[in-house]
């Protein structure tokens, strides 16, 4: 963004085609996605692949230079455009939750391993649902929430985006905020000072929190191999499980808002070790290598291949 | 109250005397910094004086910890709901 927040400058343009784009996602779309049919939606959506060729170009790119995913090369630019086609559902998806009546729209397929979520609650110090940036986890949190599994998510602070002209720094990006907060629901981000508290004290009360292992924010890190290449994983996740002793459930979301499956799998066995480095030594690998096989069986869900 | 301020200095290994900061002073620089430390802080805070801070109270309230005098405060009426907690010397 150049210039200082609420002062144009000189070379910003009125209105960009990032600007457009986002005033039809934010009003006719977000509109649309409530009285028109899914269907309609959804085809409008598939335009999106027109704009979306670079990002294609850029995610073979990452899948080439991943092998250890195990993507057959012949397949790559298939799947890359397959999860550029995910992305784009997920994006209106979001329109859809968006809108207060979002519960009678989303259609859960199947839950799988409701058991392993129980197991891990049985404890009654809460538990952490552990996932990676699939385009279904926010509608299947959202559904979960409506049916008795209220979830706090732990996200990054918002960008403030970078594509506004003049009209869309002052109109769009905030409409853009208080939508993004709407979507997401319940949550605390990472840089609210009292972030960790909130988590400790909602794991306490035996709730379930959420968070994106596949993200790379937080103060604190570590750095180890993922995806073949070095990643920095944020280590306030091994402090929390550390001080409260919650359970760890890796959790699968998979589809779309008109149909998905969530799929959670068997508590994850915690390494006890006397401090905090040997702690997180002694469990960083084994949350990775589980994240990291969720991508691999299912490389066109995962929204990140371009961050790495 | 002292006795606080010592928890906080050994749990966050801070490189400073204790006396040399006003605590608040300290816990908005550890905050800053980033709020695992302030975890590291309540729970050093509950196994010191064999207490358990309740959930709600931590979820909404952040402002407990600003003051000592109100965090002291707290943590008499919480050993004084559960008596025995102190002398155990660890979270109920």
């Amino acid at each position: 963004m150049s210039g200082v927040p609420g002062i144009p400058s000189a070379a910003e343009p009125l209105l960009t085609v990032d600007d457009l784009l986002w005033f039809l996602y934010l009003y006719p779309l977000r509109v649309l996605s409530a009285i028109g049919p899914r269907s309609l939606l959804y085809s409008i959506g598939r335009l999106s692949r027109f704009r979306a060729r670079k990002r294609v170009d850029m995610a073979v790119r990452r899948m080439l230079n991943a092998p250890c995913a195990g993507i057959p090369r012949d397949q790559i630019p298939q799947i890359a455009g397959q999860m550029l086609a995910n992305s784009a559902v997920r994006m209106l998806d979001d329109l859809i939750i968006s809108w207060p009546s979002f519960p009678r729209k989303l259609h859960c397929s199947e839950i799988q391993g409701l058991e392993h979520l129980e197991r891990g609650r049985s404890a009654g110090k809460g538990v952490i649902l552990l996932t990676v940036h699939f385009c279904a986890t926010r509608v299947a949190k959202r559904h979960l929430a409506t049916i008795g599994y209220p979830i706090l998510t732990v996200r990054d602070q918002f960008s403030r985006g970078d594509w506004w002209g003049q009209l869309g720094r002052r109109v769009l990006a905030p409409r853009r905020l208080n939508f993004l907060r709407a979507i997401i629901g319940e949550s605390v981000c990472t840089r609210e000072r009292g972030c960790a508290l909130k988590i400790l004290g909602r794991l306490r009360s035996g709730g379930l929190v959420n968070t994106h292992f596949d993200g790379e924010s937080g103060t604190r890190t570590t750095p180890w191999p993922f995806l073949g290449a070095p990643r920095h994983f944020s280590t306030g996740i091994f402090d929390l499980i550390r001080l409260s002793g919650c359970a760890v459930v890796p959790m699968l979301c998979l589809g779309r808002s008109s149909a998905f499956r969530i799929i959670f799998c068997p508590v994850l066995d915690i390494v006890q070790a006397p401090g905090r480095d040997e702690f997180i030594q002694a469990n960083l690998p084994a949350f990775v290598e589980t994240i990291e096989q969720q991508i691999v069986d299912h490389p066109e869900e995962w929204e990140q291949w371009m961050s790495i | 109250m002292a006795r606080i301020r010592k928890v906080f200095v050994e749990s966050l290994h801070l490189n400073v005397r204790d006396e040399e900061l006003p605590y608040e002073q300290m816990l908005e620089g550890a905050v800053i910094l980033d709020s695992i430390a302030v975890l590291e802080f309540v729970t050093a805070v509950e196994k010191e004086f064999g207490i358990t801070m309740e959930p709600k109270f931590l979820e909404v309230e952040f402002d407990f910890l600003r003051d000592l005098s109100v965090l002291g405060s707290y943590i008499e009426r919480r050993i004084e709901t559960h008596p025995s907690a102190e002398s155990r010397g660890a979270p109920e």
